[in-house]
């Protein structure tokens, strides 16, 4: 293993230096944990997510029914 | 590889052993790109290739392969030639989506999802992929089960091979070694090419039908429509915009990739569909001997082909049935590992070492493993399973693919990357399409009369 570098004042293995030279920051596992604000939605867009609600009501309907239906 | 597990630099980063992996495939592929010439085009190529072919590839899954099959024997050579290749055009135009949305925001589906649209929909989406993929691997075992089944295999025996394959792959700790493993053996989806060459083809038929999109024998008929509904609306699976998403983001892909991810989903769409043509036109032959094969299972098929096409064809068949459940079990499973690890926070990656993984490693091997036990179950019902998990995969399409549409045109998060006005135009055309052709299928489960006045039973 090659000897240490210094980054920022620290010392870093040639493993670290590797890994900040060929990711970008938004590619490391521990930036991906900081969650991506919420949308702002607009009147078209809330009205397509209740229209979906309504879907999904119906699809559970028709799922229950089928799954009724077959298992007669 | 380094002895540190998370040291915390200076500027506040935290660096983890799925990073340096990652860092590992990402330097191969800027010293690819730094040397330019054609042949460092085609390593390029060669590193970048992987999520689209293996979607592609997994979405010719063991249940789509025996719908193809049955197609070929019911309907022959005509109209089913050029439809089939229409709905992988449609499937390529959706998952370029993921392509762009995973590079550009290093983030998976479900986890998009949760973070821009709140909990409900995050937990609504994780939920609706979990039952729906849980059903599919059960289907996907069926597969496995019915194909080796033809060699004489035992159904424990096979459903437990087909684990400690799925184990195997998982074990090397690595998205890169995973994803050679299973390219390698999605590849083997290609083997219904030579089985369509040894059932002699008539390519005046076959020209014929791309050209004239015809003959449909029957017509169109109220079950024929089922048919179409059912095909359309299942030609992009709720999975499918999960998995290539997250393994895009896992195998490190950046906006500078784009163009070698778009390249790869549709390598991966030709090849998927050349194996589903071939599909059709192995079993053509059954049409024209007219032999009855709408409820065969893959052993069946292989039984039927045999006189036709010998018992190395028939072979070749039910090999390609198993490898086609078994690439979908592998890529399936890990699409809810995936999902489960982005919507709960909990580490999430192929490059995971097993201690660092536990969580990620236990929802991929449980699910398949459970699925499997299932299918062992004597007595159980389970052509019934399969009619449910395709009615259950066509509905859930059309909220999965209304997210994806918003994700992709949401510049905050896409930058540069939103999807351009004129894609936009084609893009909102395929969404509607197989939304509309999913809540007529959804109706027609309902009301099975709705769609009489066509014709047909």
């Amino acid at each position: 293993m090659a000897a240490n570098n210094q980054i920022n004042g620290s010392t870093v293995s040639p493993d670290q230096k590797l890994v900040l030279s060929a990711l970008e920051l938004d590619q490391l596992a521990a930036r991906k944990k900081q969650p991506i604000p919420r949308r702002q939605l607009r009147g078209y867009e809330k009205l397509a997510l209740w229209s979906l609600r309504i879907y999904v009501f119906f699809m559970i309907i028709v799922v229950i029914y089928q799954v009724l239906a077959g298992a007669k | 590889m380094s002895s540190v597990e998370a040291p915390k630099l200076a500027a506040g980063v935290v660096i983890t052993h799925e990073d340096i992996d990652r860092a590992h495939d990402r330097e191969r592929v800027v010293a690819a790109r730094a040397r330019g010439g054609i042949f460092s085009r085609l390593r390029l190529l060669w590193l970048l290739v992987g999520p689209g072919i293996l979607v592609m590839l997994g979405e010719n899954d063991g249940p789509s392969m025996l719908s193809y099959a049955a197609t070929g024997s019911r309907f022959g050579i005509g109209f089913f030639i050029p439809f089939v290749v229409l709905t992988f055009f449609m499937a390529l135009i959706v998952q370029e989506m993921t392509v762009r949305l995973g590079s550009a925001t290093h983030r998976g589906h479900a986890e998009l999802i949760f973070d821009r649209f709140g909990p409900f929909w995050g937990w609504f989406s994780m939920i609706d992929l979990g039952i729906g993929n849980f059903l599919t691997l059960i289907t996907e075992f069926i597969a496995i089960r019915a194909g080796l089944g033809f060699f004489g295999v035992p159904p424990w025996a096979a459903v437990l091979s087909a684990l400690v394959v799925l184990f195997l792959a998982l074990v090397t700790h690595r998205y890169w070694t995973w994803e050679r493993i299973t390219l390698a053996a999605a590849l083997f989806n290609l083997v219904f090419v030579p089985v369509a060459l040894l059932a002699g083809p008539d390519w005046r038929s076959v020209s014929h039908a791309v050209t004239t999109w015809m003959p449909l024998p029957g017509g169109l008929t109220k079950d024929t429509l089922l048919i179409l509904l059912a095909d359309i609306g299942a030609t992009v699976t709720p999975w499918m915009l999960f998995f290539q998403q997250s393994a895009t983001v896992d195998k490190g892909l950046t906006k500078r990739d784009v163009r070698f991810g778009r390249i790869d989903t549709a390598l991966g769409a030709a090849l998927a569909a050349t194996a589903a043509v071939a599909t059709i036109l192995a079993t053509a032959p059954l049409f024209a001997h007219h032999m009855s094969a709408d409820n065969f299972q893959a052993a069946e098929f292989a039984q039927a082909l045999q006189p036709l096409i010998g018992r190395f064809g028939a072979s070749l068949f039910a090999l390609g049935i198993v490898e086609a459940g078994m690439v979908a079990s592998i890529t399936i499973s890990t699409s809810s590992a995936y999902a489960f690890g982005e919507v709960a926070h909990r580490p999430h990656s192929l490059n995971l070492p097993l201690r660092q993984g536990k969580s990620f490693y236990l929802v991929l091997f449980l699910c398949a493993a459970a699925a499997a036990a299932i299918v062992l179950i004597p007595g159980l019902p389970l052509v019934y399973a399969v009619l449910v998990v395709n009615v259950i995969a066509v509905l859930a399409m059309p909220p999965a693919l209304l997210f994806l549409f918003m994700l992709a045109n949401d510049r905050e998060i896409m930058g540069d990357l939103v999807t351009p006005p004129l894609v936009n135009v084609l893009a909102t055309a395929v969404v509607i399409f197989l939304t509309l052709a999913g809540i007529l299928f959804g109706i027609s489960v309902i009301a099975p009369n709705v769609f009489a006045f066509i014709g047909g039973k």
